[in-house]
């Protein structure tokens, strides 16, 4: 029998993990037990959270990581508010997969820089561990990433820990505020890249942040000689379906929850300007 | 070309080269004869496109917020309704009297669209225009002349401002009130006032049962003019998306309640609503409320006045009325 | 081929009325409104465009996504199978047949909406061909018929003083077939008059404009200053989108009562500041200027580049009518150049 698309599966959260004063990471499993879906590094899923509602939202763990999803999620609104709120086996509501994920063909054999910002760790983790999980398929991994404060570092433990020591992997972190227990990098994002000038030549560049984080690490990119093909980012858009039908997400020709949220530079470039 | 037109053009001209304003709302023609949409005029040139014809209906008061953003002095031209609306917006100051420069149009009201195709096969016409008490159309096959009187807006046969009650400057000689217009005024919303409550209750869901929530009415209404309207809001959300008759009703209310004392009666909300509800009937019976309540009051007749649901009176009544 | 006197028609709402639920439109208080029929209700015959369109048997205004409620579980419940009554509409004008092929597109496409699906396949549509169009209509730019209607299961002729009923799908003839008692065979004079009818029709427009390339020319036509003039009109109120039988935009929103309660989608209007401001606070269209633009790249950009070049626009002229600034597609249409002749 057809299934409505809009309808989600049960799921249940099974473990609320702080992250910082304003993210938590939910770990969501199937309620019976199995499979909730299959999916790509990158890709998105509906979160719904009775009677509150429904939004969008990154998955962030990898799918080489079996029996569950993850979502890193920071308190903006009325949704997300109530999210922080649940107690580890409270049940929710997810369906997807939703959105096309990175390019994880394309990236194989090169090396990767990843660029990102605050929350927006959360859809570059899920490659980042879907990377090293695959080690040898993949180059040298550098990972460039800043918050507002050391409070505001999601994901601490793979940042400081399991991350740095494995093999042609280095982390780099940088926050916007100093502060006393923080004896790394100040500054933005963007600044700290150029600063750390990474070459271009075989790599392959995948950013995340805010909007005005990703304005400027682009400018730097193309500064520095990557090429759009080589730059790979997400985007951000209000959307209700995930499913290319309720038109919040269209840009162009493209409604961002099918095509995207990953684009290549070169792909953005010839879409409007309007995300 | 009309001597009308040819006094608005020059009057704006005039003001956009002397550096006077920089922006002049009016109206200009557009596809059809029944469309004038207000003009956004910025230069001498562009005023040549200025129209003051039957169908220039519309209130360009509803962009002066907006312009007066962006322009230290904006040129408006008014009827004598859409003039009120300048007083409501200088009585809720979100508008300062030397932000405008207002040229007075005295108006003896506007043509509806739908009586004159009901006369006249529509593809056929051409042009309706004014020429004295009558109204010339022209079709494809020749011209007809008809009295003007008999294809007003239902609107303006209520009118008892035709003429602007504020101005810089008045354009041409005032017309005077048309004959009746009291008697008129609330006859639909005495007649629905006698009914039963029940019957009442039956005669308004039927109506609102079409209100579709695309809220021309609230956008349309100089009179609603909040910076962020509490139905746009999400967090928490006042009003369901829902088309249910509950939320409807909450909102047609609500509207209806925030304009009472400020609705200066022109009658948009009703003319532009495209489910055909009879919205100028509950606007009316919360003025008729007020007049007895209150004492007689009408909106936006002057800039210094008080609403009369703005301000308290120790003799104000205090009590709820069962009727 | 059957007919009908249009003095007759009472019998055949009667007849149809038990082949499912009948919906005609109908004139009450100040507009034309697609209703149900019951006895002794007249279609209007004359109106070419309802107040809404038709759209709204298949898509409508708001409806009941899922149901959920919190026992020992959580519970949801999928209301979509329960969609999909037998409905016959009767005179659905050939804009807004052509419309529905449009919706099509997004509800039929993957993933399928089940709930629309099972209305579409449940409803039999009966157009009715017309006579004389109107100045705003310009169906005729998008090649429709104004005398046609070839998604409809039937189409229902008008020539005057009959209604000849021509069956184009499976269901139409099924539906012709019970219809028996009710209409006459109808004559190759009558397949003349038909024909007559939708010539005359064709000819009739007064509204050309060709929307021939325009495609193409708004494919670089995005930072163009052309909207920093036009959207100051706008009003951002919904009545164009709302109107438009091809509009298909939808927010979802939660109605709860205690532990249980429903998930409902509505019609939501890109014209509405709030369609796209995000929890955050970011607003990819700020203005009512990238709004006004998006409304009409979508109709004759976007969705002809999605869709094979169908443009997502039929010419019902309904924007054109009501639009409280006189702000529409047609206008858009004609200073992109799009004017053939017509005034």
């Amino acid at each position: 029998m057809a299934v409505n698309p809009l309808l989600p599966q049960v799921a249940v959260v099974t473990d609320v993990r702080r992250e910082t004063p304003d993210v938590k990471t939910f770990r969501v499993e199937a309620a019976d037990g199995g499979e909730l879906f299959a999916y790509r590094p990158g890709q998105c899923a509906m979160v719904s959270l009775f009677p509150v509602g429904e939004a969008l939202f990154s998955i962030t763990s990898s799918p080489t990581r079996i029996g569950f999803l993850e979502f890193s999620i920071k308190e903006t609104g009325m949704l997300t508010r109530a999210l922080h709120e649940i107690e580890p086996g409270t049940e929710i509501g997810v369906r997807g997969p939703y959105g096309n994920g990175f390019p994880v063909e394309f990236l194989r054999g090169k090396d990767l820089l990843f660029i990102g910002g605050g929350i927006a760790l959360a859809p570059l983790r899920s490659l980042i561990n879907y990377c090293l999980d695959n080690r040898d398929d993949y180059g040298r991994v550098d990972i460039i990433y800043g918050a507002r404060s050391s409070r505001d570092l999601v994901q601490r433990e793979e940042l400081f820990v399991n991350w740095p020591r494995l093999r042609d992997t280095a982390v780099h972190l940088t926050v916007d505020v100093r502060s006393d227990d923080w004896e790394g990098n100040v500054g933005f994002v963007p600044a700290f890249l150029e600063q750390l000038n990474p070459v271009p030549e075989g790599k392959a560049t995948i950013t995340c942040g805010p909007p005005v984080m990703i304005k400027f690490v682009l400018q730097s990119l193309a500064k520095m000689g990557y090429q759009p093909e080589n730059v790979i980012t997400t985007l951000e858009m209000k959307m209700k379906c995930g499913i290319g039908k309720c038109g919040r997400c269209n840009i162009g020709d493209k409604y961002v929850c099918r095509s995207g949220p990953v684009f290549t530079l070169a792909e953005l470039q010839k879409l409007p300007n309007e995300y | 070309m009309s001597t009308a037109n040819g006094k608005i053009r020059s009057s704006a001209a005039e003001a956009l080269a002397e550096g006077r304003v920089t922006l002049v709302l009016g109206w200009r023609k557009k596809d059809f004869w029944w469309q004038s949409p207000v003009a956004f005029v910025e230069s001498a040139a562009e005023a040549e496109q200025l129209t003051f014809d039957p169908f220039s209906v519309y209130n360009p008061v509803k962009y002066l917020l907006e312009a007066a953003g962006c322009h230290e002095k904006v040129g408006v031209f008014v009827k004598g309704c859409d003039s009120r609306g300048i007083n409501r917006l200088l009585q809720d100051k979100r508008l300062e009297r030397e932000q405008v420069l207002i040229f007075g149009l005295p108006c003896s009201g506007m043509v509806d669209p739908v009586k004159i195709r009901a006369a006249f096969p529509a593809p056929k016409i051409c042009e309706v225009a004014r020429d004295g008490e009558e109204l010339l159309v022209r079709l494809s096959d020749g011209q007809e002349r008809v009295q003007t009187a008999d294809f007003l807006l239902e609107k303006c046969l209520t009118c008892r401002h035709p003429n602007p009650v504020v101005y810089d400057r008045l354009l041409w000689e005032r017309v005077p009130v048309r004959s009746g217009v009291d008697a008129l005024r609330f006859a639909r919303v005495s007649s629905v006032a006698q009914q039963q409550i029940q019957e009442r209750y039956a005669y308004w869901t039927r109506q609102f049962s079409r209100c579709i929530r695309c809220f021309a009415c609230r956008n349309t209404c100089p009179a609603c003019n909040c910076r962020s309207c509490i139905f746009d809001q999400a967090e928490p959300r006042w009003l369901g998306k829902a088309s249910d008759m509950s939320d409807t009703l909450n909102y047609q209310i609500t509207r209806a309640f925030h304009v009472a004392g400020r609705c200066f009666e022109c009658g948009e909300c009703e003319r532009i609503c495209p489910a055909g509800i009879p919205l100028q009937e509950l606007n009316r019976r919360l003025i008729m409320d007020i007049d007895k309540y209150f004492g007689p009051y009408e909106a936006g007749l002057a800039p210094g006045d008080l609403p009369p649901l703005g301000t308290y009176r120790g003799e104000d009544p205090a009590g709820f009325d069962e009727s | 081929m059957k007919k009908i006197a249009k003095t007759k028609l009472q019998e055949l709402w009667q007849r149809l009325s038990a082949e499912g639920a009948l919906h005609l439109p109908v004139r009450s208080d100040r507009v034309v409104e697609f209703v149900r029929w019951q006895e002794d209700v007249s279609a209007d015959l004359d109106a070419l465009n309802a107040f809404l369109p038709p759209k709204k048997y298949f898509y409508p205004q708001t409806e009941t996504v899922l149901k959920y409620q919190f026992e020992d579980t959580l519970q949801l419940t999928d209301v979509s199978s329960l969609a999909g009554e037998k409905t016959i509409l009767f005179g659905v004008r050939p804009c807004d047949a052509a419309a529905f092929s449009l919706m099509d597109k997004v509800y039929l496409g993957e993933p399928v909406d089940e709930a629309y699906r099972r209305r579409r396949e449940s409803t039999v549509v009966i157009a009715l061909g017309c006579l004389e169009p109107e100045e705003t209509c310009f169906c005729l730019a998008f090649d429709i018929d104004p005398g046609k209607a070839p998604g409809a299961d039937l189409l229902a002729a008008d020539t005057g003083t009959e209604l000849v009923f021509i069956a184009q799908s499976s269901k139409g003839e099924e539906l012709l077939a019970k219809l028996n008692g009710v209409l006459q065979e109808a004559t190759s004079g009558d397949e003349n008059k038909v024909k007559d009818a939708q010539e005359r029709a064709r000819e009739k427009y007064v509204t050309r404009v060709s929307v021939h390339g325009l495609a193409e020319k708004l494919d670089t036509f995005f930072d163009s200053v052309y909207w920093d003039r036009l959207y100051r009109r706008c009003i951002a109120c919904g009545t164009c989108t709302y109107l438009c039988p091809t509009c298909h935009c939808f927010d979802l929103q939660e109605y709860a009562a205690g532990r249980s309660g429903e998930r409902i989608r509505c019609w939501d209007a890109c014209m509405f500041p709030d369609f796209t401001q995000m929890a955050g606070g970011h607003n990819p269209r700020p203005t009512q200027k990238e709004r006004v633009r998006q409304r009409f790249m979508h109709k004759l950009n976007y969705f002809p580049r999605q869709h094979g070049g169908e443009y997502a626009c039929v010419g019902c002229g309904r924007c054109v009518r009501q639009c409280p600034v006189h702000l529409d597609i047609l206008e858009v249409i004609r200073e992109m150049g799009g004017a053939v002749d017509g005034r």
